[in-house]
């Protein structure tokens, strides 16, 4: 079963070199085109960019349950999994810039499981663009509700 | 972290193997320290009263910090994030506090100006008490795509 909800939520994403270089250090960065700016320069980058998988932060502007009132995918969240994560880049985004995100439920699918009972699989893509409305990335977010308890798997935010 | 061996991308050959990466041992407040630079404040990976309520015999990292330090080893491995590309990651089971992070790669063709490799993540070590887990195993498998300089 196939049931695409149509709306979009869209939000600001700052990219600030503060939130930047706490992001790199809690992944174990010591690449310095994160933390500073003539380090990014002599790198070739205008200045500090981002880390690939920064824009998880979107998390602080659209909470799970603003996204889950917004977008109306109405997920259990006692029976959901992180399942996928995916990006897919343009560019990094650099330390300054404030990033607009619009969110979507690309894909609603059910599906019968291998050992009984059926999973659903939810992703919401955000694109990020820039100020001139250019792509910046791609994230698309893939949650599984199982219709057990899923005590051995990943959880979600 | 062990040191990663960079390569250059005319060094690049399909099937060969990137140089392993090991982070950690991951700590609870690493994990805590990944929260607040995420925004994931989940109580799951936190509090261990909750934790076990919700199943789990103690807290546990969210997928994306080992995620984020897959990313990492993979910028590392192409001399930095500026040329990648896409990056795409299944979680496939947890991550606990004392785990060791194995990251992993390799190269699977080169096609459309892009460098195409499969990644994983393995975690290394006891797990809490009582779960009797693999002393290894893949805990994210992936695939990123890095673009080839001009």
């Amino acid at each position: 079963m196939c049931s695409l909800a149509e709306r979009e939520l869209t939000f600001e994403l700052p990219v600030q070199a503060g939130a930047v270089a706490e992001f790199a250090a809690a992944v174990g960065e010591d690449n310095q085109i994160y933390f500073d700016e003539d380090a990014a320069r002599l790198s070739g980058m205008p200045g500090i960019v981002a880390p690939p998988t920064f824009s998880v932060r979107q998390i602080y502007a659209v909470p799970r349950e603003e996204r889950e009132e917004r977008l109306g995918a109405n997920l259990d969240y006692g029976r959901v999994l992180h399942g996928e994560q995916e990006f897919v880049y343009a560019r990094l985004p650099a330390a300054g810039e404030v990033l607009t995100g619009t969110m979507r439920v690309a894909r609603d699918v059910s599906k019968e499981g291998t050992r009984g009972g059926s999973m659903r699989i939810v992703t919401y893509e955000t694109r990020f663009t820039d100020v001139q409305g250019d792509e910046v990335l791609t994230s698309s977010y893939t949650l599984i509700e199982t219709s057990k308890d899923p005590s051995n798997s990943e959880e979600t935010p | 972290m062990s040191e990663p061996a960079r390569i250059t991308m005319d060094g690049v050959t399909p099937g060969m193997d990137l140089a392993e990466v090991v982070f950690g041992p991951l700590s609870r407040d690493d994990i805590q320290r990944y929260a607040h630079a995420s925004g994931d404040f989940n109580p799951i990976h936190r509090d261990e009263d909750y934790a076990r309520a919700q199943g789990a015999p103690t807290v546990f990292a969210m997928g994306m910090l080992p995620a984020g330090y897959l990313a990492h080893a993979v910028s590392d491995w192409f001399g930095g994030p500026q040329r990648l590309r896409r990056f795409k990651v299944r979680f496939t089971t947890r991550v606990w506090p004392g785990d060791v992070l194995v990251c992993a790669g390799r190269v699977l063709v080169i096609e459309d100006g892009l460098v195409k490799t499969t990644i994983e993540a393995r975690r290394r070590g006891d797990g809490p008490a009582g779960l009797d887990l693999p002393e290894e195993e893949i805990a994210i498998a992936g695939e990123a795509d890095i673009e080839l300089p001009e």
